[in-house]
Formats: C-alpha cells, sequence, structure tokens
C-alpha cells in the first residue's frame, strides 16, 4: 500500500510538473510573440501554438493572406495554364482544410512562406477570378488529354505488333547470344582442351603401341602360346563368318534376290572338306558322323606317297560350320581304312589301319592317338576294314574284324590286348577254309550276330558266342551267295518308323552290284546247309560299287557310290531298276566311302582324290506316310520272284535246298497274309 | 608359308571380309595385320580398350565369368573380336556380304 500510495504521489508530481511547465511555456509565447513577428515572421513562426490571445492575430494574418492569394491568383493564370493553376488551388484548398481539421499551427506557418512572397501583390477585385477560371478549365482538361491519347494509340498500334516481339525479346535474345557466346566459348575451349588431351593421349598411345621389330614379331609368331592362339581364334572367327544367316536381316526393308525354289528334286553340293596341306595326293577311306555333335563328320585317309615326313595315316575331324580346315587332326602309323566316333563318348574317335592296329584318339588331346593297341599276335596283325561300336552306353563294346579272319572284341579304356578273339574258319569250304572278312553289319540292336561280307563274295552269318544250338564263329550252314566278287560294304536297314525292317541288308561289291538279302532270323539257324539268294540285284552302276547305306529317314531310300565317281540314290518305292538320281561327284575320281549324317538330310561322300562332299539331299529322302506301307509291298514284290527263281533255278537241287525254298515261300506266303 | 599366313590368308579369302589384324596384349602391339598401318594403330588402341572394359564389365557382373569372344555389329560392318589373356585377333566383315 505504501509504494502505491508513493506513486500517486510521484504521480501527482510529475503532473504538478507539467503543469507548471506549461504555464511556463505560456508565459514565454506571450511574451515573445510580438517582437518575433515583426523580426522573422518565416522562420520562427513555426513552434508558436495558437492561444486564446494570439487569435486575433492569426484572424489578422487570414485575413491577410486571403487577400494575397486573390492577388497572387492573377499573376499565376497569365502566366502559366491553367492545369498548375487548378493544381495550386486544389493543393491549398486542401492544405487550408488540414489546417482547420489538425487546428495545429504549423500548416499555417507554411501557408505564411507564400504569404510572405506574395505580399507586395496588389489586392485584386474579388469577381476577377472568375472568368478565366471558367475558359480555360473547359477548353483545355476535355479536349487535350483524349486527342493526345487517341494519337498515342494510333502510333503504338502500328508500333504495337512488332516492338511488342522483336523489343522485348531484344534484350532477352541479346542476353542469350551472350550466354551463347560464352557456352560457346567455353565449349570451344574446353573442346579445344579435350582435343589437346586426346592428342597427349594418342601421343602416349603411340608411344604404347610399339614397333615390333621383325625379329620381335617372329619370336612372338613362334611361340607355341601364340600359334594355339591363333588356331583357336581364327577357328571361332571362321565358324562365326560361316553363318549364312545374318541375325540382323531387316524384313522391313525390301531385299532383292532371286527367290530359291523351295522343293526341289535335286542334290546338292553343300561343302567339300580338304584341307590342302595334309589330304592332298591321299584317299579318302572312311567317313563317319558324330551322333553326338551332328555337325561333326570324321574321315580317315591312307598314306600320301610324296611326303615321306608325314605320318602315313591320317584322320580329320571336320565341322559343316568350318569349311576350310578340319577342327581336329589325328595321326596314325599306318594307312588308316575305317574310322568312327565312339556313339557313347563324343570325345572319343577309334580307327582301324592296315597294319592291323585299333588306335583310339581323344579330341581333348593332341594328334597322336591315346590309346592303341600293339602289333602283335594278340591282336590283328592284317588290316581291318571292319570296325562297329555295339552295345548300349553302359555295356559296349568295339567290335573289329581283319582280313585274316580274326574278329576281335575290345574295351574302349583297355586296347593292350582284346576282350575276345575269335578266328573265322570255313571248314567246309571245297578250296580253303580261310575266310577273308571285308565288310561286316551288326542288326539295330543285335550284339552277339553279325554278317560278313568276305573277299570271294559270299556272306556269312557269324555268332560271337557260343549258344546252345550254335558254336560261336562262321555259321557255315548259312551262305548268302550272290556276288560274284569281294564285297565292299554291307549295311542293315536301320530301325525307325512304324515297320521294322532290320532283317533286310544290302550288299555291294566289285562285281558292279549291289544286292538286297533278307537275313535269317539268328533265333533260328538252320542247321542244315543253305543257301539265300538275293532278293534283288541293282545292275546299273557300270563300275566296282564301293559302298551302300540305307537312308536313316526313307525306309524305301539308299545311296551307293561306285568307282566311276558316281553317287546314285534309290527309291525302291519308285524304281528297283534304275536310281532316282545318279550325280557324278567331284573330279570323276572313284567314290570309296558313303556316309548319312543323323538326320538323313546330308550324306558325305569319301573320294580317292583326297575330297570329303557332302551333299545336301533335299526332298528326295523326305518319307510321305504310306512309304513305310509300300515299302512293306514293294520288298514283297521283290522277295516273290527271287523265291520262283530260286525253285527253278536249281531243278535238280538237293532235299535241303528244296526245303529252304519252301521254307521261304512260306515266310513270304506269310507276309502276304500279314499284308 | 607359315600356318600363321595361311590363317590369315585364308580369313581375308572369305566372303565379305575386310582386314584381319592380330595384337599384341591389351593392343599394346600389331603384329600382323592386312589394312594399313595407321588403322591398325588406331585399332590396337581403341579395340584395346574396348577389350579392357568389356572384360572388366564381365568380371564385374561375376567374378567366376571372363570374356570370349565379342562382336560388334554396327551399321557398316561387323568387328569380331577374339581376344585372349596375350594376344587379340580382330576381323572386320561386312555381314550383308554373305
Amino acid at each position: 500500500m505504501a509504494d502505491r500510495r508513493e506513486e500517486i504521489l510521484r504521480k501527482q508530481q510529475r503532473l504538478a510538473e507539467i503543469r507548471r511547465m506549461r504555464e511556463e511555456r505560456r508565459q514565454a509565447l506571450l511574451t515573445n510573440r510580438p517582437g518575433q513577428a515583426a523580426a522573422a515572421p518565416g522562420a520562427s513562426t513555426r513552434p508558436s501554438a495558437p492561444g486564446a490571445a494570439g487569435r486575433q492575430d492569426i484572424d489578422d494574418l487570414v485575413a491577410s493572406l486571403v487577400g494575397e492569394r486573390r492577388g497572387s491568383l492573377s499573376p499565376t493564370r497569365s502566366r502559366a495554364p491553367s492545369i498548375s493553376q487548378t493544381l495550386a488551388e486544389s493543393g491549398r484548398s486542401y492544405s487550408a482544410a488540414d489546417a482547420m481539421r489538425s487546428g495545429s499551427v504549423s500548416p499555417i506557418g507554411e501557408e505564411l512562406v507564400p504569404g510572405a512572397a506574395a505580399a507586395p501583390a496588389p489586392a485584386a477585385p474579388p469577381a476577377q477570378p472568375v472568368i478565366p477560371e471558367f475558359s480555360t478549365f473547359d477548353a483545355v482538361i476535355l479536349d487535350l488529354p483524349p486527342k493526345e491519347r487517341l494519337a498515342y494509340s494510333k502510333e503504338s498500334q502500328t508500333v504495337d505488333v512488332a516492338p511488342e516481339t522483336f523489343v522485348i525479346p531484344e534484350e532477352e535474345i541479346e542476353r542469350r547470344v551472350q550466354e551463347q557466346r560464352e557456352k560457346d566459348e567455353k565449349a570451344r575451349h574446353q573442346a579445344e582442351e579435350q582435343e589437346r588431351k586426346r592428342q597427349e593421349e594418342l601421343a602416349k598411345q603411340r608411344q604404347r603401341i610399339k614397333q615390333l621389330s621383325e625379329d620381335e614379331k617372329l619370336t612372338i609368331e613362334q611361340s607355341s602360346e601364340f600359334t594355339d592362339f591363333i588356331d583357336h581364334s581364327s577357328r571361332l572367327v571362321e565358324r562365326a563368318l560361316n553363318e549364312t544367316y545374318d541375325f540382323m536381316t531387316d524384313y522391313t526393308i525390301g531385299q532383292q534376290g532371286e527367290v530359291e525354289d523351295g522343293a526341289s528334286d535335286q542334290i546338292k553340293l553343300y561343302c567339300c572338306f580338304a584341307d590342302e596341306r595334309r589330304t592332298k595326293n591321299r584317299s579318302v577311306t572312311d567317313v563317319a558322323w558324330s551322333k553326338k555333335f551332328p555337325e561333326l563328320l570324321a574321315s580317315s585317309y591312307n598314306r600320301n606317297p610324296l611326303a615321306v615326313n608325314e605320318p602315313d595315316g591320317l584322320a580329320c575331324v571336320w565341322n559343316v560350320h568350318l569349311k576350310d580346315r578340319p577342327e581336329f587332326v589325328f595321326h596314325s602309323q599306318s594307312d588308316l581304312l575305317r574310322v568312327a566316333f565312339s556313339d557313347f563318348h563324343p570325345n572319343l574317335l577309334v580307327g582301324g589301319s592296315y597294319a592291323g592296329q585299333i588306335l583310339l584318339w581323344d579330341t581333348r588331346a593332341k594328334s597322336e592317338p591315346v590309346l592303341k593297341t600293339p602289333l602283335s599276335a594278340a591282336g590283328h596283325t592284317h588290316p581291318v576294314y571292319s570296325l562297329e561300336m555295339v552295345g548300349t552306353q553302359n555295356a559296349h563294346n568295339l567290335v573289329t574284324a581283319s582280313t585274316d579272319g580274326v574278329v576281335c572284341t575290345w574295351q574302349l579304356d583297355m586296347l593292350a590286348q582284346p576282350q575276345e578273339l575269335l578266328e573265322l574258319i570255313h571248314p567246309s569250304h571245297p578250296r580253303t577254309d580261310e575266310v577273308a572278312p571285308t565288310a561286316m553289319g551288326f542288326p539295330d540292336g543285335e550284339t552277339d550276330v553279325c554278317w560278313i561280307g568276305t573277299e570271294e563274295g559270299n556272306v556269312y552269318q557269324v555268332n560271337r558266342h557260343d549258344r546252345a544250338d550254335s558254336k560261336a564263329g562262321l555259321n557255315v550252314h548259312e551262305v548268302y551267295r550272290g556276288h560274284g566278287g569281294p564285297v565292299t560294304g554291307l549295311h542293315f536297314h536301320p530301325l525307325f518308323g512304324p515297320v521294322d525292317y532290320t532283317d533286310l541288308f544290302l550288299t555291294c561289291s566289285v562285281d558292279w552290284t549291289v544286292k538286297l538279302w533278307r537275313a535269317r532270323s539268328p533265333s533260328k539257324p538252320s542247321i542244315a546247309g543253305h543257301r539265300t539268294t538275293p532278293l534283288h540285284s541293282f545292275e546299273a552302276a557300270d563300275d566296282y560299287v564301293y559302298d551302300v547305306k540305307w537312308s536313316p529317314l526313307h525306309p524305301a531310300v539308299f545311296g551307293s557310290v561306285d568307282g566311276a565317281g558316281r553317287f546314285d540314290l534309290w527309291n525302291l518305292n519308285v524304281d528297283t531298276e534304275v536310281p532316282v538320281l545318279s550325280t557324278p561327284v567331284g573330279t570323276g575320281r572313284a567314290l570309296n566311302r558313303l556316309a548319312w549324317d543323323k538326320t538323313g538330310r546330308r550324306t558325305a561322300l569319301g573320294s580317292v582324290d583326297g575330297n570329303v562332299y557332302v551333299y545336301e539331299m533335299g526332298d528326295l529322302v523326305v518319307p510321305k506316310s504310306h512309304d513305310f506301307a509300300a515299302f512293306q509291298r514293294t520288298v514283297q514284290d521283290l522277295a516273290a520272284p527271287a523265291n520262283n527263281a530260286t525253285t527253278s533255278g536249281i531243278p535238280n537241287g538237293s532235299s535241303v535246298a528244296v526245303a529252304g525254298t519252301s521254307m521261304g515261300l512260306v515266310g513270304g506266303l506269310a507276309e502276304r497274309a500279314y499284308d | 608359308m607359315s600356318e600363321l599366313d595361311e590363317t590369315i590368308q585364308r580369313l581375308v579369302a572369305k566372303k565379305g571380309v575386310k582386314g584381319v589384324i592380330v595384337l599384341a596384349k591389351e593392343g599394346s602391339a600389331v603384329i600382323r595385320s592386312t589394312v594399313d598401318e595407321d588403322l591398325a594403330a588406331k585399332y590396337a588402341r581403341l579395340i584395346g580398350n574396348l577389350v579392357d572394359t568389356a572384360r572388366s564389365t564381365v568380371h564385374a557382373l561375376d567374378d567366376q565369368n571372363d570374356l570370349t569372344f565379342l562382336r560388334v555389329r554396327t551399321k557398316k560392318h561387323e568387328v569380331m573380336i577374339s581376344p585372349d589373356p596375350n594376344y587379340i585377333l580382330i576381323v572386320i566383315q561386312n555381314p550383308q556380304e554373305h
């Protein structure tokens, strides 16, 4: 409370003080006023405040001012346009009102300044300012501004369009140009910089790209590493180059080019495999396709009499995508006669040589054989003209036959000695008991019984093992007689399609003929001597027929090659007397071997001139649905006259022969009934 | 004629092949070429870099992997590059001339 009281007291004191001060100021004002107004009216009237005492003075002042203004107006009007006058008027009235409203002296004091300046002007009569005000007001204010505006807008209309787009962007453009210029400048600088850097880099690179001297180059070129690299990489590139299909072909662009006939009854040479350096002066002795890699083809060669330093025997693996050189080259000490891919090991290649050696090469190894049989009485000592892989993936053997009548069975991983050795003899033969196999064939799926073609022309059945009803070795009771010369090829009908023809086989011989036979079932061997004649003899060739093979695609098609260099394609459903196609191959020199590829669309022909010709078969080998049944009929038609011929051909034959014939007839009848 | 010459001759004789260049390690030197020297040097430099880049890319994607072949298809031709750690074989061909 005491504080509060004190505060109130303090405030009261201040109030009293303020009041006192105000009183003092009023006193001072009253005493100073008259002198000041007389001495300097413009400078010191500002702080003065209106008071009751000074009102008279103010009234006087106002009266004088009004009078002054009236007087000042006339000269002003006469000199300047009325705009300024009206402005002055309005300004003045405004300030007057302001002064009245606030009631302060300061505006009035300001008013005093012009007033003092205009004081000497004489006072004008009050009626005078009204008339000039009228005339100037109307004439100028109303007329001039619209006129001017109209003129202006007209002008701007024309200028408007262009300049607006032109003038305004001009600065912008200028700016942009400037910017662009700067940018360009920068870019050029950068480019120059880069160019310089590049040049430096180039110079560096040039230094990096060494100039090799001839010696250095020679050193590199002779290093085995480099040779291997070139061998491998060029192979890759060549395969890529051989790819005829361009996967970048743009079919939206019109392509020129001859339209190829889709279906053609012609066969076409696909490629010819030869190696100038390796296979020159050699003959192809065998050809064989790989089952695992359908594009690979092996060929074997005999010796080159002109190159004594080269190995005598040669085997090449060719790739249909690499036409200019072999994928692999393998060597043998002796001329190679037969070659085959192992059906169950895609890397392995087996060969039979003239010296009787069996060789095994591995594509993962070098060109020398990884395994070979010793040249001893344990194995073959005569040329191996027959070589076949039999069995399955898990149990398979290599069966070989040499011309001294030895049939050997080998395990591929153990060639030191044969697993089995069988000597073929013909004890009841009128002249000699020796048998010289020159061709051998197993029916599809058969591993135990095979048929061999011999030098004398007969074909015999051979049992590899002893059985309940027959001993191992040559079945002397079963003679397939027909050829007048050495049998050069023997091939069983492969198993495919809806009908099983695996009892049919073809043989070819140097007697210029190809013969079709029906093998007697190995499970029902005839104990008594029996002479089987061919179902048919194809006698279109004019030379030794060197090889014959069934097509793996068409049941009635087979191919044969002969010593005149002709390749004959037979289709028994079409014609049994002449081939559907006979074409000269290559240089016209003898063709040694023939092999169909896995698909049956291509054949490889091995020629004596050292070339392997691969032909594309076209539509000739593509079977129609009725071909299987038709072939059955064809075979029956062929078999019937053959059987008749047998009966009529041997009128005074032994009872055994007659019995055999009747059996054949029964077979034929049974077949007819089945059909 | 050496085997190398034979190989190169055979490649050049192929339809559409414009040139064959054999380079040393990473394009550091031209061992053989059938094109003029400047172009071969250019190829050596650029393809060397390209092979490096491609190889490191393949390695970066899978460190168990390695680059084995490069085919660069361009509007005008195709460059087939067989890269080896120590050498590079380049074959330039026009695939339209098959």
